[in-house]
Order: structure tokens, then sequence, then C-alpha cells
């Protein structure tokens, strides 16, 4: 998995719209950001670029530091029903303060962002679309909810770059 | 005061999961217990059966942070039952990997995971507001671990390129050639790091420590070696079992390594510096001089710049290799055609120390028994004397200053929890 960092002299590349899924294949719904990015792969998507994300978090700020317009797609667990999809705009100061995102193992997306802020490593807007898992049993792939979520959040993640492609057009 | 207890349940800045508990009784420690409560992990179990050219493979999974020590002592181990010799260009190739992994573990732990205990901040979220310049610095030198392990692993974490016999597939001179200007960058930032946390302020404690790690005629140890100690131990790696053994505790479910009828010892930066520093290269040596360190440092909290030099020392030596690379004729040292019944045992050096191999093949290579020594489960017991030595230090202290100070004692030795199951929360009882 090829991951070619953003060149910030490069501006045609700062202003392509950057999608990137999150997850491990291995881990049962934690695949549901990597599932969602997939689907977006074989659609058209205008000049966005999207990316199977790095499988630790440092990696994002290399992807993402400059871009003017990037969305994160990743598994969540809040509690709803597994497949639920959510949408969650990451401001200057980093999550909402009603989002609390955690990793067990290594630095998480939220740690991402928070050392993006303080180190000036950030795109220009940064929207997190979470597919809310339900099982991350070794080896068992998508459960059905999660699998009908991945289709949902693709659609969302589609409309919204359409929409932005739209008002780029009009503006 | 009669009893009182001091937990953590869940230990910070630490890879794994594991808890702390420490009881207290008149004053007096009566107990400290590192308890690793992540769930065992089975590997040796699991790996019966399988060819031995599975076993890189398999066994990286053990660990996200240290996977090439895990193909690596598999692959020599291996490569010692069936009698093949990879030298020359293949042997360097596999210490440029290694440099790869140190330079990445160790700038993720100096800044991401150490630096915050010392300047007084909860992560390195917070570290990075006040600091931005040096976590940036941290995040630069990651990267060019991170570019090394990419170019010969085929990927960051858990690379698939390693094989028993050397690698799946060599990288050109132009492919390294174009790592250079990284490298070249990242040995100013390594030099600049370890004058950074040569900086910080040490508490002033020194342990008795038994240092063990591989020593090597003329290298700073990383593949090969012998096993050493600081109290005179010289074996070779076939006579590691007859000297340390895995003894079972019940608080944990982490194994704990000990050296028979002697006891806790340390493995890591600071044993293999106490024991190799001589071999360090001229710019790790001229920046652990700069940093005063002495040639050996028994302050634990001073192993942060212990592994600022050796990572001085990781980017000197994968530029020297890039120097001088040749593509090798052939990827990989063939393994013969033919087996017999078999064994062979490695250790290498991963960044938290040694990591000890065995495995024995039946005649068709598959593997019928595999034992695996994690560098953590050798310094679980030893970390547990640090820790009972600084609370008898520290009885005065209120409850959140000394379990605070409890978990930095434990992250001193950057523990991989997840390697050891194989970690960490504190519980300190006062009576």
């Amino acid at each position: 998995m090829a991951l070619p960092p953003a060149d910030p002299s490069d501006a045609p590349t700062r202003r392509t719209p950057l999608v990137i899924g999150l997850g491990n294949d291995d881990r049962g719904d934690d695949a549901a950001g990597l599932a969602v990015v997939r689907a977006l792969g074989s659609r058209t998507l205008g000049a966005a670029r999207v990316l199977e994300g790095p499988r630790e978090a440092t990696g994002l700020l290399d992807l993402w530091t400059g871009v003017e317009r990037v969305i994160v797609v990743d598994a969540v667990r809040s509690g709803r029903p597994p497949g639920t999809v959510v949408r969650v705009e990451v401001g200057p100061h980093g999550f909402p303060s009603s989002v609390r995102p955690s990793s067990t193992h290594g630095l998480s997306l939220a740690e991402a962002v928070g050392l993006g802020i303080s180190l000036g490593a950030m795109p220009r807007s940064l929207v997190v679309y979470g597919v809310e898992a339900g099982d991350f049993a070794a080896g068992r792939g998508l459960s059905g909810p999660v699998a009908r979520g991945v289709v949902e959040a693709a659609r969302r993640v589609a409309d919204e770059l359409a929409g932005a492609a739209l008002g780029a057009g009009e503006g | 005061m009669a009893e009182r207890t001091i937990r953590v349940d869940y230990l910070a800045r630490v890879e794994g999961e594991g808890a702390l508990k420490v009881r207290i009784e008149n004053g007096r420690v009566e107990d400290v217990e590192l308890k690793i409560f992540e769930p065992p992990r089975f590997f040796e179990a699991f790996l019966r059966g399988r060819s031995y050219l599975e076993a890189p493979d398999i066994t990286a999974r053990i660990c996200g942070i240290c996977p090439v020590a895990y193909q690596m002592s598999s692959a020599h181990a291996m490569e010692r039952a069936l009698g093949m010799t990879v030298d020359g260009p293949l042997r360097e190739l596999r210490r440029l990997l290694y440099c790869g992994e140190w330079i990445e573990s160790h700038a993720l732990h100096i800044y991401l995971l150490h630096a915050p205990d010392f300047l007084g901040y909860p992560d390195a979220i917070r570290l990075a507001k006040d600091h931005p310049e040096a976590v940036a610095h941290g995040l630069a030198l990651k990267k060019a671990g991170n570019a090394l392990m990419q170019v010969l692993g085929g990927r960051e974490i858990h690379p698939i390129n390693p094989r028993v016999g050397g690698f799946y597939r060599v990288p050109t001179r132009g492919e390294l050639e174009a790592l250079r200007p990284m490298l070249s960058n990242a040995l100013g930032l390594a030099e600049e790091t370890v004058r950074f946390v040569a900086g910080l302020d040490f508490p002033d404690i020194e342990e008795e420590y038994e240092f063990v790690a591989l020593q090597h005629p003329r290298e700073y140890p990383m593949n090969e070696g012998s096993v050493a100690s600081s109290r005179g131990l010289h074996l070779p790696v076939t006579e590691f079992e007859d000297v340390f053994e895995e003894v079972q505790v019940p608080h944990s479910n982490a194994l704990q390594s000990v050296r028979r009828g002697a006891g806790s010892y340390l493995v890591g930066p600071l044993a293999r510096y106490a024991l190799n520093h001589d071999r360090l290269s001229p710019r790790a040596l001229s920046a652990a001089h700069a940093a005063g360190l002495p040639p050996v440092v028994r302050n634990p909290y001073r192993s942060i710049v212990v592994r600022a030099v050796e990572v001085v020392y990781a980017v000197e030596e994968a530029l020297r290799i890039l120097d001088a690379y040749t593509p090798p004729p052939a990827p990989y040292v063939e393994p013969p055609a033919s087996f017999h019944a078999t064994e062979g045992a490695a250790i290498t050096e991963a960044p938290r120390g040694m990591l000890y191999h065995r495995y024995r093949l039946n005649a068709d290579g598959l593997i019928d028994e595999a034992k695996i020594v994690a560098p953590t489960s050798q310094n679980q017991k030893r970390i547990e004397d640090d820790l009972r030595h600084l609370v008898e230090r520290s009885l005065d202290l209120d409850e959140a200053t000394l379990t605070d100070a409890c978990e930095r004692a434990i992250r001193n030795h950057d523990p991989c929890i997840s390697c050891a199951t194989h970690f960490l929360s504190l519980d300190v009882e006062r009576r």
C-alpha cells in the first residue's frame, strides 16, 4: 500500500480533496473505514484522492498537512446501534467536546488531531465519518449491520464531495 | 497509618495493557506487583506444526512496534538450525532494516512517551503545544526510521519482505540512495535529540543492575553476538536457557525471566551501552561524551539519553551501510533441499533488549517446539525491583505523587506489554 505524501509545495495536490480510510482488516468491524474507501474507489469521485490510511496515526500528519479538505472514515464505538453512521467536523480546537475518541493501542486518530493542532500540521478542513462497530473479533470480517453502514457512509462521503465540487464550480 | 495501597488500574504511555499494585504495611513495602492483564497470546503453541518458513511472518505479528526483532530472531534461529550462513550484503541489509526499527521505536519512546515525564506534561499533545519543534524533530526522526522499514520491509508495520535466508526482494542501489537526504537530515536531528534530552532534570538515583546484552567483537550488537553480563557472564546463545529461566507469577499473564540462582537482570539500551559503548560509531560516541554519559549508566531515568545516543548510532550505521551497498547476486540464501530433525536458537537486540527464539524442527521442516523470551519478560522482575526501591525511598509522598512516580519508573524501561504477555494499572495498599 503506497502512501504518497502530500507535497506541500504542490498546490494542485493540496487543493485535491483527500479521503482516508482507517482500520484493521483482521479485526472484524474495525475494517469499516477501509471498506468505505474501497467502495469509494470504484466510483467516480472527480479529482478526489482516496487512500487506505497508515497503520499508525502519526502518519496521518504527513498525509493531511496543508491539504484543504480531508475526510477520514473510521470505525467508532459510541453505544449507538452497529452500522450507524455519524459525521463530526473537527474544528480548530479538535473534536467537539461531546466526542471523546480513544484507542487502546498506539496513537489514536484523536491524538493525531491533537498533535496536528499543536504542531500546525492540520488540513484546512477535517471531517470524520464514523461507522459504529459491533464486533472486533479477529478474522471475522464485517458484521451485517456494519456492512450496510459502510454502504451508507460511502454514499454520504460521495455526496459531500460532489456537493463540494458543485460548490467549487459555482464559486 | 497501618496499610496503604497504591493502585494504577491502567498504565498510560506504555505499549499494551497492564496495572501496578504496591502494598505497604507499617511503613514497609510488602508487595510490588507489575500485573500484566493483556491476555496470553499462545504464539509458541500455534507455531507448532507450521513450516519453518512461516515463523518470521507469524512472530512479526507479536508486536506492532518491534516486528523486525521477531523476524530477525526467528530467521536467525532457523538458519542456525539448518546450517545456513547469511553474510555479505544480505547481512548488511538486515542490519539496515534493524536500524530502521531502532530509530522508529526509540524516537516514539523518547519524544511521545518518555519526554513528557521530565517536562511535567501528561502526554505528548500537551508537550507539543509548548515544545512544537522538539516533537516535530521526533516525528521527523520516526519518519526516517519508517522509510527504512518501508523500503526494506515492504511496509512500515509488520514487514512482509524479510525471510529465512534473507529477503524476498532486495532494494536497488537507487532505492537506497533515495533515502540519503532523509537520513542525512535525521543524523542532525538525532544529535539535536541527544542535546535536548541531556538537558533534562534527572532524579539522582542509581540502581545495582546486572546488565545483560549481546556482545560482538566488532559491532554495537543488533543481530549477532554472544550473551554477556556486567557480572562476568559470557556464554553462547545456545546456552541461554541453561543460565536463564522463565518463572510463572500469579499476578501476571507474562512469564518472568530470571537468571537462575541470581534473580532479576536488565536488558535494553542501558545494558547494551554498558557492555558495548566502545563499539559505538564516532559521532554516537562523541554525542555520548558531550551529554556527559559515563561508560556505565546506572540511573534508569537517563535511559532516555542512552536511547538518543543509540538513535545517532543507528542513523550513522544506516548511512555507512547505504554508502557501501552493492546488491547481492541473489535476494536470499537457498535453504537445504532436504531436512533432518534439528534445533536452532538465536538472540537479536530488539529496541527494548534481547529477544530469544528457539525452534525444534522435524524432518519435514515443521516446527515441533517454539520458545520465545521477549525483552519485557526479562525486564519485568527488574522493573518490580526498581519500583520497590522507589517506594521505599518515597513513603512520605502523597498517593497521587507516588503513583505518578511509579508510572515514570516503569516508563524508564519502555516496556512492551503486548510482547510480554504478555501490561499496566497502579494499586498501592498501605497498612
